[in-house]
Order: structure tokens, then C-alpha cells, then sequence
């Protein structure tokens, strides 16, 4: 016993002694824990999301679209588009024909459309139309959830229109007026009020019916009968396998990233061997270390990558090989700026140790903001903001638009172009810390 | 070949070199003696550019020898104190990376990864990875690594250490036939023995500062005594000590004594001196001093602490 005392009070001297392990230790769980409390809303007092993009195209010159209109924009969790901004900087209102082009270029991933005939005299019952680029799966069936519950918490007065409009349809519009003013007259001497404001109220469909949207299953289940929604997908549909689609690029993330930091701290047991000393005794630079660490991550990377995706192909069907060069592309990049990562990694810490360590945090930290395990979108703003710094949100939306939405090269480019500077940013620091730091000493 | 001219060197607040000057000529075999500590790796470091100086000046054949100059470099060949390899690789493997990196390749560097092994005799092991070989076997790698190239200056940062006493020899050999083949060797070590024999000029360093240079005969007329005695530590040599006080210093051993003369004693006096305490001849020795004495006599410690 004595024995294993005093063991343990050595592992316990050696680890006070190491900085970074005992930091890590107690900064890094108050860390995460902040982190994820605020990735998932755990502290907000309204939870749920906010602010996700929804585009509303008004086709319809009903009054009542403009009220669904007021409702969604009240809705918290939509930020409501219905402008479109031209190249001329000029804004005109959203149209239909506009969805398809700002959806693939990822403006928003969902809109709703309220189409000029959203109810005829003809059939009775509502017609809308849902445009959806489902990239992630929890992300869309919350968005529809949302869209639903404030469709169906406005449709009763909608219906009601729909009532008369049909109405109006069939025993024509001057006896219909007459109908009404008939009732309205009728509710006024029975139960008080104003005749004209009555009459009013009746044409738009306003039947006293609002609590209908909110009698749970049942209510629903009743609207949905007479609610057509038209549900359109702008991206993906040709998508073989679209659930190992949508979250691959997350594993491939934190699976390179574990892997390239590891091999970027492998520096430190070329050091510790005190080959750095030997080499650099000869005519090898620094800077060729450096950058000869750096090819191999890419290389190491992409072997992984090409791995990953073959196994997906294999146990999924991910379609991988119409999209073979995009993915090469994508995939070399994002290696790219792991290895970037990981090598500024080595460079900031003092040892493997300290570094694997700094490693596991910042990787976790890093998936977790930039989306890799819940939609980004789903996150508080100042979040998202921070998001867009992390090389896996570029990577992952890069795989997406490889994958999943079937990019051409040029589509393609602005994400290379954040990748690609995102790794010359960190692969200057990285260098810079390098040659002054005491990794080659 | 090689000069270095009041080098100083500093890690932080530490001095590791303080003013060291030292001119060492083609063909030498140069030994750099002194315990741990005392500044041999970093004067390494400096010839093989690995640091720069904080003061002083380092020139190869004449040229100043810094980081900029990778042609300079080629014509040196450092083992590391540390066995700098790879330790998954098979010794072949390793051997062929180090000849690479200098630019060695096809039937050369085949031909040498050859004699390398052959010579240090690990032909035989030369497809196991090196982390199944003995210390001793490393060591010999270790050098081989640093020689492919052909170097003009090897530079040797404690080779021995931890090494059986075969491997030793089987090191002494072939770098005394590299030497009298022509390559100027820069040996450091805290063994005395191996400065001795291997080595034609010798510094002895300590603490940053070279306090004594020159060939084992020439350091050795700085000790003020030509020859030490050596006797048993008994009760009857206890009278003895009493009365040697006064002409030099007594130094107690676990068993033996050790007593350096001052300039002049006459030796005839001492063993008149024995005889009159009855003490027999036989029980005294009398040596040559050791490069350990003169690190003792230049430090007032012992080369091992
Ligand atoms: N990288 C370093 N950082 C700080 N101090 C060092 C470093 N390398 C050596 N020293 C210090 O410099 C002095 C000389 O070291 P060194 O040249 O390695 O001695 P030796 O090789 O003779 O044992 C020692 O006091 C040592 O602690
Ligand atoms: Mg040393």
C-alpha cells in the first residue's frame, strides 16, 4: 500500500510540474462546459433557436398572406427575408423565380412561397409551397416544425376566407355581399356590436375559429387535410445516400484533425531524438523541415480522406465518384489547413504532450462551433459569427457544396479561397513561433 | 582549420561559453575535456551552426561559419551527443535518409552505407530497426550517420557514453584510422582515459572557459608535481600524513592516499622520511600524474561530479 502511495504522489508530482496538463485539467472543463452551455442555448431564457434565414416570397395579394407574413417575422426563430438585392445594389421584393439561384448559393437553406392562387374559388382549402436544400437533417426538420406550427396557428382565419371565397364561386359576388351584410345585421341585434365592423370582420374570414390552430393532434391533423403544401427540394435530390451525405463532412473533420495534429507533434520526438540537431548540421534548413512536415500532412490527410470516402462509397453509397475532382480539390484543402493547424499547434506548445493535450481541446472546441456536430445555424449569433473563423465550418460547407449540392468549380472557389487563407494565416504564425521558439534549439 | 575567437554564449541568464578561443589545425585529433555541464555540446552546436555566438567569431578554412552557408556544412560531420535516429527504421534505412539529405545517392551512397556498416560491424543487423539494437550498437550508428558524407571535420559530442567496453574499442579504432587517414576529429568527453588516448591536443574545459590547452605532455608540466605517490590508508601510514603535510597535499582516497609534492621536494627526502617511520618501500607507488589531477589542481574539483 505504501508502495502505491507513494507511486500515486509521484504521478501526481510529475503532473504539477507539467503547466499545460494542469491547466488543461481545470481551465478545460469550465471551457467546455461554457461552451457547450452556449452552443445549445442551455443558459438562454427563451430556448430554441433564432435567427434562421427564411426567405418569403408573397405571390398573393390577400391581406391574410401579409398577416401569415407578420407572424413569421414575430416567430424568434426565423430571420425573415423578403427583399432581394441586386447586383446594382437595388432592392425589389423576393420572387419565386430568385429562390433556386440564392438557394444554391447557400443564402438561405429555406423559403417559403405564397403563391398567387394560395386559395381559389374553385377547390376549398390552402395551396403553399416550401422550397427546403435539407444539408442537415436536424437543422431542416426543426425548421419545418417551426414553419408549421405558425402556418397552421394562423390558418384558421385563412380557411375562413377560403370559406367565402368559394362561396363567392358559387352563388356569385353581389349575393354574397348581401349574405354577409344578412349575417353581420343578424349578429348585430342579437348579440350588440356594429353591423359594418361585423360585416368586415366576416370577410376576412374572420369567424371567431383562432383557437383551432392550437387544439393539439387532433386540430392539426384537420388542417393538414385542407392545407396543400407543396414541398420542394432545391439541392440534393439527386443525392444517392442523403444521411451519410449530410454528416460525413463532420467526421472527416475531426477525424483529420486528430489525425494531422498528431502528426505535426510528432516534431517533438524528431527533436527529443535529437535529429533536428543532425540534420540541421547539414545543408538542411529549418524552413525545409518545416514545409517537408507540411507536404506530409497533405498527403497523410488526403490518403485519409480518400480512405473515409471510399469506405462511405462502400458502406453508404455516397456518390464519390461523379464528384471525384471537386473532392480531390476540397479534400487537399482542408488537409491543407489542418496540417496548418496542427503544425501551430507544435509550434505554440513545449511539448508533445502539452501539445496532444492543447489538441484534443481545440479540435473538440472547433467541431463544436463550426458545426460539425449540431447545425450551425441552430447556434446564438455571436456563435455563428465565430463559426465562420474555424477552418471545419469552411471545410465541412465545402464538402457540402461538393457532396450534397453538386457544385461546379467556380461555386467552389470562395471556400477554397477561405480555406486557403485561413492556412496561410496559421501557417505564417506557425513558422514565425518556429523560429522562435525552441523546438530546433 | 578551424578557429574560434572569444566566443561567448548565453541561454537566458545561464553563461554556457565565456570567452573561449580556440585554433585547431588540419588533421588534429582535438579533445575537449570536462565534466557536465561545462560547455562541450554548446561549443559543438556553435562549429556545426546549429546556434549562433552571442560574441566572438567562428571561421571554417577561413570563411565565417554561419547558418547561410550550407556548402560550409557539407564539409563537416557532427555525431550528436544524443543517438539521433530513427528508431522504427532498420539502421539501412536510416543510414540512406542521413546520405540523402546530403545530396548522396545510387551506387555512392549504396557503396558507403556498405563500409559504414562493415567497418563499425553491423552488417549483419543492417535490416533490424535500430530500437532493437544494444546502446552500444546505436552509438556505432550514430557515428557511421555522420560520416557518409565524407566530412573534412567530424565533430564527436561524447560518442561513448553508455557504451560496453567492445563497443568503445571497436569506436577508438576506427575514428584513430579515420584520423590517421586524414580527417580532423573534435572529441569531446568526461572521461579522462579516451582524452588520453586518443587525443592529440587536449582542452580542458569547465564552467564555459578553457582554463588549460595543449598535448597531454604539455598540460601536464602545469601540474606543479611530476609524480604523485600512492599508498595504503592505514593506521601506520596515519604518522606518515602528519609529517607530509608541510611539502605538498595529501589527498585520502577510500583506501589510498594520494601525495602530490611541492615544486623542488626532493623524493630522496620522502623516502628517508618512510624509513625512518619504519614504513617498507613496497608499500608506495609512485605515478605519473593524470589529466584528472590537472582538473583538479586547474578547478579544485574532480572531472566527475
Ligand atoms: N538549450 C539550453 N537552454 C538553456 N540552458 C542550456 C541549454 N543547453 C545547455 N544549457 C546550459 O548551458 C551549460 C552548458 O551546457 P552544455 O554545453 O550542454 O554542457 P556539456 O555538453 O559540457 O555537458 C549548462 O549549464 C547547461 O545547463
Ligand atoms: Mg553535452
Amino acid at each position: 500500500m505504501r508502495t502505491i502511495l507513494v507511486l500515486v504522489r509521484k504521478d501526481f508530482a510529475n503532473f504539477f510540474r507539467n503547466k499545460a496538463a494542469v491547466s488543461l485539467t481545470f481551465a478545460v472543463p469550465f471551457a467546455l462546459i461554457w461552451l457547450f452551455g452556449a452552443v445549445f442555448g442551455v443558459n438562454r431564457k427563451d430556448s430554441g433557436p433564432t435567427d434562421i434565414p427564411l426567405a418569403v416570397v408573397n405571390a398573393s395579394t390577400n391581406p391574410g398572406a401579409e398577416k401569415l407574413i407578420e407572424a413569421l417575422k414575430a416567430e424568434k426563430a426565423f430571420k425573415v427575408i423578403t427583399k432581394y438585392t441586386a447586383d446594382d445594389k437595388t432592392e425589389r421584393p423576393l420572387r419565386e423565380a430568385d429562390l433556386a439561384a440564392l438557394m444554391r448559393a447557400n443564402e438561405f437553406r429555406f423559403a417559403l412561397v405564397i403563391p398567387e392562387d394560395l386559395f381559389s374559388e374553385k377547390t376549398f382549402g390552402l395551396h403553399l409551397k416550401v422550397y427546403t436544400n435539407p444539408r442537415n437533417e436536424i437543422e431542416t426538420q426543426l425548421v419545418n416544425g417551426i414553419l408549421q406550427k405558425t402556418i397552421f396557428s394562423n390558418v384558421p382565419q385563412l380557411l375562413g376566407q377560403s370559406l367565402i371565397a368559394r362561396g363567392r364561386g358559387t352563388i356569385g359576388a353581389e349575393r354574397m355581399d348581401k349574405f354577409n351584410q344578412a349575417i353581420a345585421d343578424n349578429v348585430a341585434r342579437n348579440f350588440g356590436g356594429d353591423p359594418a365592423a361585423i360585416r368586415k370582420g366576416i370577410e376576412q374570414g374572420d369567424f371567431g375559429a383562432g383557437g383551432l390552430g392550437g387544439t393539439g393532434a387532433g386540430g392539426d391533423s384537420l388542417i393538414s387535410q385542407v392545407i396543400r403544401v407543396e414541398s420542394i427540394q432545391v439541392a440534393g435530390q439527386d443525392v444517392k445516400s442523403p444521411v451519410a451525405t449530410r454528416i460525413v463532412g463532420g467526421w472527416a473533420m475531426q477525424f483529420l484533425l486528430f489525425a494531422l495534429s498528431a502528426a505535426a507533434t510528432a516534431l517533438f520526438s524528431e527533436r527529443d531524438h535529437g535529429i533536428f540537431h543532425r540534420i540541421l548540421a547539414g545543408p538542411v534548413t529549418r524552413a525545409q523541415i518545416l514545409w517537408s512536415k507540411f507536404v506530409y500532412g497533405i498527403c497523410i490527410g488526403m490518403l485519409q480522406l480518400i480512405t473515409l470516402f471510399l469506405a462511405g462509397r462502400i458502406l453508404y453509397g455516397i456518390d464519390v465518384e461523379h464528384h471525384i475532382g471537386l473532392l480531390l480539390l476540397i479534400c487537399a484543402f482542408a488537409a491543407a489547413a489542418c496540417t496548418s493547424f496542427g503544425m501551430l499547434l507544435a509550434a505554440i506548445s513545449s511539448s508533445q504532450e502539452a501539445a496532444s493535450g492543447l489538441a484534443t481541446f481545440l479540435i473538440l472546441l472547433m467541431c463544436a462551433i463550426g458545426g460539425a456536430w449540431f447545425p450551425v445555424t441552430l447556434m446564438p449569433e455571436f456563435i455563428q459569427q465565430i463559426s465562420k473563423l474555424t477552418l471545419v465550418y469552411w471545410a465541412m460547407e465545402g464538402f457540402s457544396q461538393v457532396l450534397w449540392a453538386n457544385a461546379s468549380f467556380m461555386e467552389l472557389l470562395p471556400t477554397l479561397g477561405f480555406l486557403g487563407g485561413i492556412t496561410a494565416v496559421v501557417m505564417t504564425i506557425a513558422v514565425w513561433r518556429f523560429n522562435r521558439g525552441k523546438i530546433f534549439d | 582549420m578551424l578557429s574560434l575567437e572569444n566566443i561567448t554564449k548565453r541561454y537566458g541568464a545561464i553563461t554556457a561559453l565565456d570567452g573561449v578561443s580556440l585554433q585547431i589545425e588540419a588533421g588534429e585529433f582535438f579533445g575537449l575535456l570536462g565534466p557536465n555541464g561545462a560547455g562541450k555540446s554548446t561549443i559543438m552546436s556553435l562549429v556545426a551552426g546549429l546556434r549562433a555566438p552571442d560574441a566572438g567569431r567562428i571561421t571554417l578554412n577561413g570563411q565565417p561559419m554561419s547558418a547561410a552557408r550550407p556548402e560550409a556544412r557539407a564539409s563537416l560531420g557532427l555525431v550528436p551527443q544524443h543517438i539521433a535516429l530513427y528508431p522504427k527504421l532498420s539502421a539501412e534505412q536510416n543510414l540512406r535518409i542521413f546520405g540523402q539529405l546530403y545530396g548522396l545517392g545510387g551506387a555512392i551512397l549504396r557503396d558507403r552505407v556498405n563500409e559504414g556498416l562493415e567497418a563499425m560491424q553491423l552488417a549483419d543487423r543492417r535490416r533490424d530497426p535500430v530500437s532493437t539494437f544494444s546502446g552500444g550498437m546505436q552509438r556505432r550508428l550514430n557515428i557511421i550517420a555522420a560520416l557518409l558524407h565524407r566530412p573534412k571535420l567530424l565533430l564527436c559530442d561524447e560518442p561513448t557514453v553508455g557504451v560496453d567496453p567492445q563497443s568503445r574499442n571497436a569506436i577508438f579504432d576506427f575514428l584513430e584510422k579515420l584520423n590517421r587517414e586524414g580527417l580532423t576529429v573534435i572529441y569531446s568527453t568526461h572521461y579522462m582515459e579516451e582524452a588520453t588516448r586518443l587525443c592529440t591536443r587536449i582542452g580542458i574545459i569547465d564552467h564555459g572557459k578553457i582554463p588549460a590547452l595543449g598535448t597531454l605532455d604539455e598540460l601536464l608540466l602545469k601540474l606543479p608535481f611530476e609524480e604523485e605517490i600512492r599508498f595504503p590508508r592505514t593506521e601506520a601510514t596515519t604518522a606518515l600524513v602528519a609529517k607530509l603535510g608541510a611539502h605538498g597535499s595529501v589527498e585520502p582516497g577510500d583506501e589510498h592516499y594520494r601525495f602530490r609534492p611541492q615544486p623542488g621536494y626532493k623524493l630522496s627526502n620522502f623516502y628517508q622520511l618512510t624509513e625512518s617511520l619504519g614504513l617498507p618501500a613496497r608499500l608506495f607507488t609512485s605515478q605519473r600524474p593524470t589529466l584528472e589531477a590537472l582538473f583538479l589542481h586547474l578547478t579544485g574539483r574532480n572531472l566527475r561530479e
